[in-house]
């Protein structure tokens, strides 16, 4: 009884005392319970109540608990409490316990710089040299964190600075490369080896490299730090390069001179991406101005060896190639930046200056003058293969040549004598036939086809060079001159390989005068390929175009109102500037949610379709019903200008953003885009009826029919006829059998042209902000009308089912049944080419084929037959939409001879 | 990662079409004989890192067409050449004869201070020579130029040739004769004295390195 009263008294009190502490008063028996009560407290460094709590316990001090396995020591040096760590200490705790990976209180403390706990646990002989499962010290934990205070402390106890984890580094490695500066101060005043390498040979200084650590770099250095490769051979200069750290890199250079040459031998290394060594370059480069011609210099140094190697026949092309741009890119860019110091920028050595800026270019004299020579070798080679193709001596020269080479291949291994090609000769001719006989041995054709690519290579670097020494969008005179100079080569060489043009004469599209000069060629390559080069060179130099996404500012974001997508598009975009709307376009409609492609896509969509809203009066359209043209009457609008202006805006931007509008323009207008002046034919899709009298015009003798034309045409001008002449005078000329053609010229041109001149001109210059004419040249009036509007959908069931046979064909027959084969197999490009050179038109009307327009009303799509002679083309007649099919063998003749003439058709070789 | 030396040297080729220039070229850095040897197209371009007296150095070696038809391009190549291997056929006194024009070419154009070897090529062709050995070596005495008969098929003298070329280059450099740091000296410091240690220098000069920089 008594017991009881004394064990509820005992009770009560512990509940009390328990109540007024707001905690418990007794440790639980067991160990585990026990040491999460003392956790929190020993967090919190309450050590007064740990003291009580462990004062009559029987708790294991050093008791390991939880996943890793820690004492309550661990959690007090953990946390800083030390307070409860001198208790834990002092009650037995024992400070080298390590937990499962092997970390020590010390470690701990060590690593979240609790200095008082460190001291006490050194106080009570923590061993600082013990090594966590990893290998890592207490030193090591400091030295990551930089504490240099508590590594003070700590070093006097440490027997080894230079200690080693598991990878062999220490201590001074680790804070080389995070950067503490202090630390490695420290550490290398407290004897730590500077060179130390780790278990891959990697030193402090190559640590500090690899992280772009300059400051840890520079102390290193500036204490005579070894520069030294690892194991695999790469170097602290290759670290700081692959890393992009310029600072890092300067520093190294500033110690080891030779760095420097090394740097920017670099530039040849394929594996290096180009974007950090321009930046470590451009960095190095602006440190002085003397630095700047040095590096620049040797810059231009590398690529003129480079530009050798590569026109050098047994180099590798594409590698000596892509080096060659490579490091000219590279000096353009750092030469574009200009010297450091303010006063010189743009100093090209006119004010007195003893190094001009352009004095850097001097080394790559060397490879343009080898550029040069080359091409006037290769011309005086085209002269010689031009001026004797027929002459008796150059086949029996090459005769010779071959037979030598026969020769030498039978005896070449058995006889020593073979070790000279020309000695044969020699002993034989007089000294300067010799001379002749050799050189028919290397032909010329031969020797164009193995250095066009190069020396066009070549040609592209000296360009770049060339530019960028001007102000943007003006071509170097020098360049230019050099152009006109190798004229004739450079049209062999593209003409051999029309590649070229896309690949190294970039120049052309940045030059109209030399475009113009290439233009046929150029206008003979798959569209593909001139779509591609089309865009990479709209694109190219776009500010952010190595970025992949980027957020839209809510600013730029156009806010189109749908009842009213026309004015309120018109507003935004004239609100916004064109870089803006270049970089990327976000469109919301005002009242919704949606933003992205999709909506992008749709206000292209809306807004195609309200440009050509009658309501606005600006485009009309022409006699087949699907296609438009401005209205020459568009000025009833007084903003008319302003709105065409509007228009070229939205389809420049569309072209330039690859989305499509929902307009059809006219031939006519496709070529004005183009800048390709209109002919006769054109006339038809605005008026076919006087098309046709034009062409009959043109088809007959018309000296003695009386027709008393004049180079004049009445024309309604506001109600009232006027006769305006189609040139001077014109109102006094008669027009003959001999002037008709011009006559015809003239007066489609004022149809077409004259009368909505102003509108064109507004269309364009909003088109053009957008997308430069030089580069729009590149496409053909069909090809622009696909790249805008894109490729129709054709469903050729519909297209059999509403076509008609003349002239012998019907649906039975073989050719006609191979023609639908042939068709079915074809990719959607290809049939719209199909359709397009027998119809003219890339589309299908609304409503399907069965509302195909001719010159007048419905015209059906014909197949009409044509007698088979080798090599036939299929012909077409596009104002009756018939096609002129030969009566071909086999269904695979059909197919190849169907595809050359839609191919050739559709570029406008052979338009019938 | 980039390869080691301590110094780079721009070398010519020079001398009339069919003298052997290309074989020459071939023997020194693949060791073999070149075969089915064609008339060389403008210039063509090896390289190979030797040992000479001590240092690792790398020929930059520019071999440069013979005929005339080549020639205004392949002079476009000499300026700043530090070295040259001008070269004759034992067995053709035609190429025997063009030497002063192409001596004259190279001290013109190339760096006055070029160091020429003159190299009598084909010595394997003994039966058929048209030149004397005594004649060469006195044109090349009269002209201050180093002499050498060398064979292109038996590969005798032509490691001779190119290393004897290095290190007189190199004397010069050690003497002071020679500034690499002067632009257009056609040599250049490598980076090797930075790199010692750990690796095995540079081993022997029978480790032949073909390399793209």
């Amino acid at each position: 009884m008594e017991r009881a009263m004394e064990q509820l008294n005992v009770q009560l009190s512990r509940l009390t005392r328990s109540l007024r502490r707001a905690r418990t008063v007794e440790l639980p028996e067991d160990n585990e319970t026990a040491v999460y009560t003392l956790m929190p407290m020993v967090m919190a460094d309450q050590h007064r109540s740990v003291s009580e709590l462990l004062l009559n316990s029987k708790f294991d001090v050093n008791y390991a608990f939880g996943r890793v396995k820690r004492s309550l020591l661990h959690i007090a040096a953990n946390c800083g409490s030390v307070e409860c760590l001198i208790l834990l200490l002092k009650r037995g705790a024992n400070p080298n316990y390590q937990d499962i990976s092997g970390c020590t209180p010390l470690h701990l403390a060590a690593r979240n710089g609790q200095k008082k706990c460190m001291g006490r646990l050194l106080e009570y002989n923590a061993d600082v040299n013990i090594c966590n499962n990893e290998g890592l010290t207490a030193i090591h934990w400091l030295a990551v964190n930089g504490r240099t205070e508590l590594l003070h402390d700590l070093v006097q106890h440490v027997t080894n600075v230079d200690v080693e984890d598991a990878m062999g580094q220490t201590a001074l490695h680790v804070a080389c490369q995070n950067g503490h500066k202090t630390t490695v101060l420290c550490l290398l005043d407290s004897g730590a080896d500077i060179n130390r390498p780790n278990v891959s040979g990697a030193t402090p200084l190559y640590f500090a490299c690899s992280h772009g650590q300059r400051d840890t770099a520079q102390i290193l250095l500036s204490r005579a730090a070894k520069y030294l490769p690892d194991r695999n051979g790469v170097t602290p200069l290759d670290l700081c390069v692959q890393g992009g750290y310029g600072e890092t890199c300067e520093i190294l250079i500033q110690h080891h001179n030779r760095l420097f040459q090394t740097l920017i031998q670099m530039t040849q290394n394929d594996d290096l991406k180009e974007s950090m060594l321009r930046q470590v370059l451009e960095h190095v480069s602006q440190q002085s101005d003397s630095q700047y011609q040095r590096t620049l210099t040797s810059l231009a140094e590398v690529a003129t060896t480079n530009g050798h190697k590569l026109l050098s026949l047994s180099s590798s092309f594409e590698a000596q190639m892509k080096s060659l741009l490579r490091i000219v890119r590279i000096f353009c860019h750092v030469f574009r930046l200009g010297p450091s110091s303010p006063n010189n920028g743009n100093d090209m050595g006119y004010n007195g200056n003893k190094t001009p800026r352009s004095q850097v270019f001097k080394p790559m004299e060397l490879l343009w003058h080898s550029l040069d020579e080359w091409l006037v070798l290769i011309s005086s080679e085209l002269d010689r293969n031009g001026r004797n193709p027929s002459s008796a001596s150059s086949p029996s020269s090459e005769i010779a040549s071959l037979l030598l080479k026969q020769r030498e291949a039978s005896d070449g291994a058995a006889s020593t004598t073979s070790s000279s090609p020309a000695d044969a000769d020699s002993d034989a001719v007089d000294p300067p036939v010799v001379m002749e006989t050799t050189e028919a041995y290397g032909d010329g054709e031969d020797v164009i086809s193995m250095t066009s690519n190069r020396l066009s290579a070549v040609i592209q670097a000296f360009y770049m060079c060339c530019s960028c020494q001007m102000p943007p969008g003006m071509t170097s005179p020098r360049f230019i001159e050099f152009v006109c100079k190798h004229d004739e080569v450079l049209k062999c060489f593209v003409t051999r390989n029309p590649k070229i043009i896309f690949n190294h004469f970039h120049f052309l599209l940045e030059c109209p005068e030399l475009m113009s000069r290439f233009m046929f060629i150029i206008k003979g390559q798959p569209f593909k390929e001139r779509c591609e080069w089309f865009y990479e060179h709209l694109l190219a130099g776009r500010p952010d175009n190595e970025m992949v996404h980027r957020p839209v500012n809510e600013n730029d974001i156009l806010l189109i109102h749908r009842d009213s997508v026309f004015r309120s598009s018109c507003e935004m975009v004239s609100k916004s500037t064109n870089e803006k709307l270049k970089q990327g376009i976000a469109v919301r409609f005002h009242g919704e949610e949606g933003m992205g492609q999709g909506v992008v896509r749709e206000w292209f969509d809306v807004l195609s379709n309200e440009i050509i809203n009658p309501d606005y009066g600006l485009f009309t359209q022409s006699a087949d019903g699907t296609t438009f043209q401005p209205n020459s009457n568009s000025s009833v609008n007084p903003d008319h200008l302003n709105y065409f202006s509007f228009a070229g805006q939205v389809l420049g931007l569309a072209l330039y953003h690859r989305q499509l509008v929902n307009i059809y323009f006219t031939r006519s207008f496709y070529k004005h885009i183009l800048g390709i002046p209109v002919n006769y034919q054109d006339v038809a899709s605005i008026d076919p009826e006087y098309a046709k009298n034009l062409q009959w015009i043109l088809d007959n003798d018309i000296s003695d029919l009386g027709l008393e034309l004049t180079f004049s045409v009445e024309t309604d001008v506001f109600g009232a006829m006027e006769e305006v002449p189609l040139k001077p005078g014109g109102t006094g000329i008669l027009v003959t059998q001999d002037n008709k053609a011009e006559y015809v010229q003239l007066v489609t041109e004022l149809r077409m042209t004259r009368a909505i001149q102003p509108q064109i001109n507004a269309f364009l210059q909003g088109f053009h902000t957008y997308i430069p004419p030089s580069l729009i040249q590149l496409f053909d009036e069909y090809e622009l009308e696909l790249l805008l509007s894109g490729l129709p959908e054709i469903d050729v069931q519909d297209w059999k089912k509403n076509t008609e046979y003349t002239s012998g064909y019907d649906l039975q027959e073989p050719v006609v049944q191979w023609f639908w084969n042939v068709v079915e197999s074809l990719t959607q490009e290809d049939r719209v080419l199909l359709l397009q050179f027998v119809t003219g038109s890339s589309r299908v009307p609304h409503g399907g084929f069965a509302y195909l327009m001719g010159g007048s009303g419905l015209q059906k799509f014909t197949i009409a037959a044509v007698p088979y002679t080798s090599n036939l083309l299929p012909t077409s007649s596009t104002c009756i939409n018939m096609l002129k099919l030969p009566e071909y063998p086999s269904q695979e003749v059909l197919k190849d001879r169907l595809l050359v003439a839609c191919h050739c058709g559709s570029y406008g070789y052979t338009m019938a | 990662m980039s390869e080691t030396y301590d110094f780079l040297f721009k070398f010519l080729v020079i001398g009339s079409a069919g003298a052997g220039k290309s074989c020459l070229l071939h023997q020194f850095i693949e060791s073999k004989f070149k075969q089915d040897s064609n008339h060389t197209i403008g210039v063509e371009f090896g390289s190979r890192v030797v040992s000479v007296a001590g240092k690792t150095v790398k020929l930059q070696i520019w071999d440069t067409a013979g005929q005339e038809r080549f020639r205004s391009v392949t002079r476009s190549y000499y300026r700043g050449a530090a070295g040259a291997l001008l070269v004759y056929d034992i067995t053709s006194r035609e190429t025997y004869n063009a030497l002063t024009n192409w001596l004259t070419d190279a001290r013109t154009l190339a760096s006055p201070n070029i160091i020429i070897i003159l190299c009598g090529n084909k010595k394997d062709l003994d039966a058929d020579r048209e030149v004397t050995f005594l004649e060469a070596s006195r044109f090349a005495q009269e002209n201050e130029l180093m002499f050498l008969e060398t064979s292109a098929l038996t590969g005798e003298n032509v490691e001779e040739g190119f290393l004897k070329c290095a290190r007189t280059i190199l004397n010069k450099i050690d003497s002071g004769e020679l500034d690499p740091e002067r632009m257009g000296s056609g040599i250049q410091y490598g980076d090797a004295s930075l790199r010692q240690l750990r690796q095995p220098r540079g081993a022997p000069a029978h480790i032949k390195q073909q390399c793209n920089c």
